[in-house]
């Protein structure tokens, strides 16, 4: 008991300094709220919301004219057997491998070329990156122009310097116009990429590369055991976004192609658009929209994991 | 003050009432970009003498079915409308448009109305869209490729073999001169140009009343054995392969393309706009003669729930007056109105009446899907087309296309 007693004032002294310790506490964690509500709000308005109507949209038999009736399920179990929507996917899934290993295959030399101390080195970069400047429907009305056959400049060109024996349209068959595509686009977006590649380059500490010199470490193998192991992070984001990006490619392929020649290049997002804005079924679209978010975000977090920087780097 | 409180009171009673079912004195109108060349004018004269004033908004061609089902579902749809009349079915199906049988019925010209646009408007035998502007697919040829190949610049094929013969003679002038041209990756522009030489020559695309998708018959065959026949003897030019309808009518315009089925709209056009190009006009021809046109266009059609027929009728007497006739024509559409469709256009090129002559046989399929598939640019009957054109296997094509349009046909509306 004494030793209770002995204790009890130090208790009442400790509450004391703890309950203003509290306030403090919690009075930093409104102040904190308080600035993030602004970006919560955002979300919630912008994202959670839409996402929600999308859904419940989705539930629905839809029509942009007329009332809509709620069906469940329904809008899942046609989609399973919708060949042109997963004829889309796949499209979709092959443009996205290609275009992301094209962009990483001309960024990272890029990055690694602007990054080195040299003359020009400002004016490198505003030109590999100018392009992303210009937005992806303007590239592509310019990029529909350059490619056409007659009043274009590739085509008529190359036939007129003797390197082709007529004008060749580009845009009639298949290897043409996604191999064009594909050059638009790594020609629009790379600068971008590079720079994302470049603070993972100059985030790199100078001492340990020039450690590893020291050690008579070759330039291939400093790039391979120390540039690429610590720029995972970086490679993480460049790649997630190009990624992302493409599995949601709509714009050139609708003004370049028109989804040609022959419905050979409509995306899923082109085929979602078609559903919703021209066969006017916006339940339909909103369930293949649901069903495309989730292979996204299967995607991102399958790809957040394999370039998880591992533990002490 | 109590006197000032009464007519205060009535004054915003007056402004309530009407405004809910149809504003006697301003009522709005919404018109599509295409229609840009005449209905302001129109519109202005209408208002210029009449107590009814329209408020009119041009809305972009691709936008005004998404923006008028939007208004729609918020109360705020425009009370008329100029609508593109293949959805007029599609707008009536879904309750969207005011039933006009009896208004239609009671005009004294009803009869000489352009019966495509009627049958357009017309959805279980009930009219719910009526003419408001015309357009009519027809046969441009190049006066002076025809004079340079030997051919009679006064005279137009009449079949196709003569399309064939024609179209020879004039790439041999050579250079980058063509004999014909199509845009070959455009729906929509091949139902109005291609569609017409299978009509003209006995066969069809839709039946039972727009319910059945008939692609594989002799007279398709025969149509597309033509063009592919145009394009391997190198008589289109290599940019119509790929051409989604942005060359459409700019094809025929640059002078060097000795014939191209295209719109009336294309007379007006090329006349203001390139004058050197000397050109006749004439029907698109069945295969071993007779003519057909795809009637195409605008209907007037007024929202559900608006029941001042009295605003309606004074609109429509004014646009099928001889006045508004003569001014729709003046300003690029064709009448709509038979019996005084010759003087509507006696001040007018001449070449116009051929336009309006294929208007009077002109024909409009009709479909609740038919945005669905005829004119999406992901749609069976694009594809298809392309495929045939310009690809090895027609008959699996037109298997796939068939199959696909009749399930989208089977569906509707479930």
């Amino acid at each position: 008991m004494p030793r209770e007693h002995a204790v009890m004032p130090n208790t009442s002294s400790a509450a004391d300094t703890i309950r203003p310790r509290r306030s403090r506490q919690r009075r930093k964690q409104l102040t904190g709220f308080l600035f993030v509500v602004p970006a919560v709000l955002l979300v919630l308005v912008f994202f959670v919301i839409p996402l929600c109507m999308a859904f419940w949209m989705s539930l629905h038999n839809w029509p942009l004219l007329g009332k809509p009736r709620f069906i469940g399920l329904d809008n899942y179990v046609s989609l399973l057997d919708d060949a042109r929507f997963w004829g889309a996917m796949q499209f979709t899934a092959l443009y996205t491998v290609v275009v992301t290993i094209a962009i990483f295959a001309v960024a990272f030399p890029l990055a690694l070329f602007v990054d080195k101390g040299r003359p020009l080195t400002k004016f490198y970069r505003t030109s590999f990156f100018l392009p992303m400047v210009v937005g992806f429907s303007s590239a592509s009305l310019l990029w529909a122009w350059l490619m056409n056959v007659d009043a274009g400049l590739f085509s008529p060109a190359a036939f007129r310097l003797g390197l082709t024996d007529k004008p060749v349209n580009l845009l009639a068959e298949f290897d043409t116009t996604f191999w064009s595509i594909v050059i638009m686009v790594v020609w629009k977006t790379a600068g971008f990429n590079m720079i994302i590649l470049l603070t993972g380059l100059q985030g790199i500490s100078a001492e340990v590369q020039e450690a590893a010199r020291m050690d008579g470490a070759s330039n291939w193998l400093r790039f391979r055991r120390i540039t690429l192991p610590l720029m995972r992070r970086t490679i993480a984001l460049a790649l997630i976004l190009s990624v992302a990006g493409s599995i949601l490619a709509f714009d050139q392929f609708y003004i370049i192609a028109d989804g040609g020649p022959r419905n050979s290049t409509v995306t899923a997002v082109y085929w979602i658009f078609s559903q919703s804005f021209v066969s006017f079924r916006l339940g339909y679209g909103a369930a293949l929209s649901m069903v495309l978010l989730l292979i996204l975000v299967t995607i991102s977090v399958i790809q957040l994991r394999l370039l998880r920087t591992p533990e002490g780097m | 003050m109590r006197m000032l409180k009464i007519v205060a009171l009535a004054t915003i009673a007056l402004g309530i009432t009407p405004g809910a079912a149809f504003a006697q004195s301003k009522v709005t109108m919404w018109s599509r970009s295409s229609s840009e060349t005449f209905m302001p004018t129109l519109i202005k004269t209408f208002n210029a003498s009449h107590k009814t004033q329209i408020e009119l908004q041009i809305v972009p061609n691709t936008e005004m079915v998404q923006k008028y089902a939007i208004a729609a579902a918020g109360g705020s749809a425009p009370d008329l409308l100029s609508l593109d009349l293949v959805y007029t079915t599609a707008f009536a199906a879904a309750g969207q448009l005011e039933d006009l049988t009896d208004l239609a019925k009671s005009l004294p010209f009803f009869a000489n109305l352009s019966k495509a646009h009627v049958g357009a408007g017309t959805y279980q035998d009930r009219i719910y869209g009526l003419p408001m502007s015309a357009d009519a697919s027809v046969l441009l040829y190049n006066k002076r490729l025809f004079r340079q190949a030997g051919l009679d610049p006064e005279k137009g094929p009449t079949n196709w073999a003569e399309i064939e013969s024609y179209a020879g003679k004039i790439n041999a002038l050579g250079g980058d001169i063509r004999g014909f041209y199509f845009s070959g990756a455009c729906g929509g522009c091949n139902a109005f140009t291609f569609m017409p030489l299978i009509w003209a020559s006995g066969g069809d695309i839709l039946v039972d009343g727009g319910k059945r998708a008939t692609l594989d018959t002799p007279q398709m065959r025969s149509a597309i054995d033509l063009y592919r026949g145009l394009v391997a003897k190198g008589y289109v030019p290599e940019g119509a392969r790929t051409d989604s309808g942005a060359n459409f009518y700019g094809g025929f315009a640059t002078d060097k393309i000795g014939m191209s089925p295209i719109g009336a709209f294309a007379i007006g056009n090329l006349v203001r706009n390139y004058p050197h190009v000397e050109f006749g006009v004439t029907f698109i021809p069945g295969k071993d003669g007779g003519k057909s046109s795809f009637a195409g266009g605008d209907n007037f059609v007024v929202t559900a729930g608006r029941k001042n027929m009295g605003v309606v009728r004074e609109f429509l007497d004014f646009i099928y007056s001889v006045e508004g006739q003569s001014l729709l024509a003046k300003l690029g559409s064709l009448p709509t109105r038979s019996d005084v469709a010759d003087e509507a256009l006696k001040a007018l090129d001449q070449r116009y009446r051929v336009a309006t002559q294929a208007m009077a046989l002109g024909r409009t399929p009709t479909s609740p899907v038919y945005n669905d598939i005829i004119n999406s640019s992901t749609g069976p009957w694009k594809q298809m087309l392309n495929e045939v054109f310009f690809g090895n296997d027609v008959s699996g094509s037109l298997a796939r296309a068939q199959k696909t349009m009749q399930s989208i046909l089977d569906s509707a509306g479930k």
